[in-house]
């Protein structure tokens, strides 16, 4: 499984331009260059969806967890 | 959270803003050729800009006959960007008064730009924007909801791609490999001199360099997260290397056409200097519009930075993020790495504003090329090539004056000395050779091809 199903990876444009101070001052999380890239908050990286790693929580777990 | 399980794709002909400033400024392209054929003067009254001015009661002539264009315009950039915004999924109630806001102090900007004591001392409108812009978010502090109008990037795309109208596809054709190779020496020469610096020299962290690196060589911030993603950057690395750009890129607004001026360099020459040291396209675009209007010739110095910048430079992001994809995977995280980058990424991370600016010069140019010289000066340049002008100033004054609306000093993330000096040795090489190639080497060539 990759990080674009894990529960600590977020690539939601709006929060990217939150968490990274001054992005939208001469660029955009919403432009093509980004691609679709976010931020692991388990590990502080900010990566591909594709990647993976040993800390992968799945997303329903979310779900389970509000449920 | 459906949306962000599965890859975009396609989608993003309508959740990125590249595409949607690609259907803006050929829509407007499409509707000036259309007006253009009919004889309809509709689009040529709606691109209304306030003149020069100094005294004011041109000023208030000027705007008790147009006033009813002024509010046309308004309401066109606002059903087009409120549209467009809300389906890249911003709030309408931060948008709209935000944009309402951004428009009224466009105007002002414009007024005080066009004010000849001002502009004949290069106070140009670009350099006023930034500078009231500047100063509002950082002295008067507006709300950070008011961000959801300040769409830098949107509003520089879109005038890029109108910007492909006025400049002929033929140039793009024998100048773009010039533009490419010059470029490219001086983003390799940059890219690796940081990362050198920052790795061997200062110890940092691989990918730190090369995010520091591609920020300085490529496209500024956007390079950083293309690369930073694309090699696994720590998040606070990504911040420190957006801080850096932003800081180094407004000087560089000021200091390269205010040093040009000093020197009475030719603006061409300027604008390809810009296109090769300045980080930014938004800040670019500000740093050559505000010489050529200081020098009187705006047109050579924005083709030359567009050549410089987006053909020699920003096209080839993808190809870049790529080779760092794979320099970190197979190099630097071998353990890590489980599944190898995809090529196709170099066409996911593609700038397609890019394909707009390309098809809007090749359609201009093929209807000019049905004219004589003498019939294009007569007849396309002020009924058809003009108001798609005005509205690319429009759109670049809305992004000038983004940029310093949501420049906010305090906020970004303070850099530390290491990653400091390690950019700044890049900006020192960056700046020295692109003045040494563009106008010591290359100026007459660049002179020479935006003259046509």
């Amino acid at each position: 499984m990759t990080c674009r199903d894990c529960r600590y990876f977020n690539n939601d444009p709006a929060f990217l331009e939150r968490e990274f101070a001054g992005l939208n001052a001469l660029s955009s999380a919403y432009g093509t260059a980004r691609g679709e890239d976010g931020i692991c908050s388990k590990r502080s990286l900010y990566l591909s969806p594709a990647k993976q790693c040993k800390d992968f929580v799945p997303l329903d777990t979310v779900k389970s967890l509000n449920d | 959270m459906e949306d962000v399980k599965k890859p975009m794709g396609w989608k993003e002909l309508y959740l990125k803003e590249d595409w949607w400033a690609i259907y803006l400024g050929l829509g407007i392209v499409i509707a000036a050729i259309a007006f253009f054929y009919t004889g309809n003067p509709f689009l040529k009254s709606l691109s209304v800009l306030p003149p020069s001015w100094t005294d004011s009661s041109k000023l208030v002539g000027h705007f008790s006959s147009k006033i009813g264009w002024y509010a046309l315009q308004f309401i066109f950039w606002f059903i087009i960007f409120s549209i467009s915004t809300r389906i890249l999924g911003f709030r309408q109630s931060e948008y709209i008064p935000s944009f309402i806001f951004l428009y009224i102090l466009s105007i002002v900007t414009l007024i005080i730009g066009e004010y000849e004591p001002l502009s004949k001392n290069g106070f140009e409108a670009p350099l006023v924007a930034l500078i009231l812009g500047l100063a509002i978010s950082n002295i008067v502090k507006l709300p950070k909801w008011m961000d959801a109008g300040f769409r830098v990037e949107y509003y520089i795309k879109t005038g890029i791609v109108l910007l492909g109208a006025t400049l002929p596809f033929t140039l793009i054709i024998w100048a773009g490999p010039i533009a490419f190779m010059q470029a490219t020496i001086i983003s390799v020469v940059t890219c690796l001199t940081i990362y050198f610096v920052a790795h061997k020299l200062f110890g940092l962290d691989k990918r730190f360099g090369a995010v520091l690196g591609v920020g300085a060589a490529i496209c500024g911030v956007s390079a950083a997260i293309a690369v930073g993603g694309a090699v696994k950057a720590k998040k606070e690395h990504v911040s420190i290397t957006i801080a850096l750009v932003t800081v180094w890129a407004i000087v560089m607004i000021f200091f390269i056409p205010y040093f040009s001026k000093f020197l009475n360099l030719q603006p061409a020459p300027v604008g390809a200097w810009v296109g090769s040291s300045e980080f930014a396209d938004a800040a670019g675009f500000a740093a050559a519009v505000a010489y050529g209007k200081m020098v009187g010739n705006e047109e050579a110095a924005v083709r030359a930075f567009t050549l410089m910048k987006v053909i020699g430079r920003d096209i080839w992001l993808g190809i870049w993020s790529f080779a760092f994809a794979l320099i970190a995977c197979l190099k630097w995280e071998k353990e890590e790495c489980e599944t190898a980058p995809k090529a196709s990424e170099i066409w996911w991370r593609f700038p397609k504003f890019v394909l707009g600016f390309f098809i809007a010069s090749v359609i201009i140019t093929v209807i000019a090329s049905q004219y004589s010289l003498a019939e294009f000066d007569k007849v396309i340049k002020p009924e058809l090539v003009k108001p798609i002008k005005s509205l690319r100033s429009w759109a670049f004054i809305f992004c000038f004056l983004s940029i310093g609306l949501t420049t906010r000093f305090r906020e970004l993330a303070s850099a530390g000395k290491k990653p400091f000096w390690a950019f700044t040795i890049g900006v020192i090489v960056n700046v020295i050779l692109g003045f040494v190639l563009s106008v010591l080497v290359m100026g007459n060539f660049w002179i020479s091809k935006t003259a046509q």
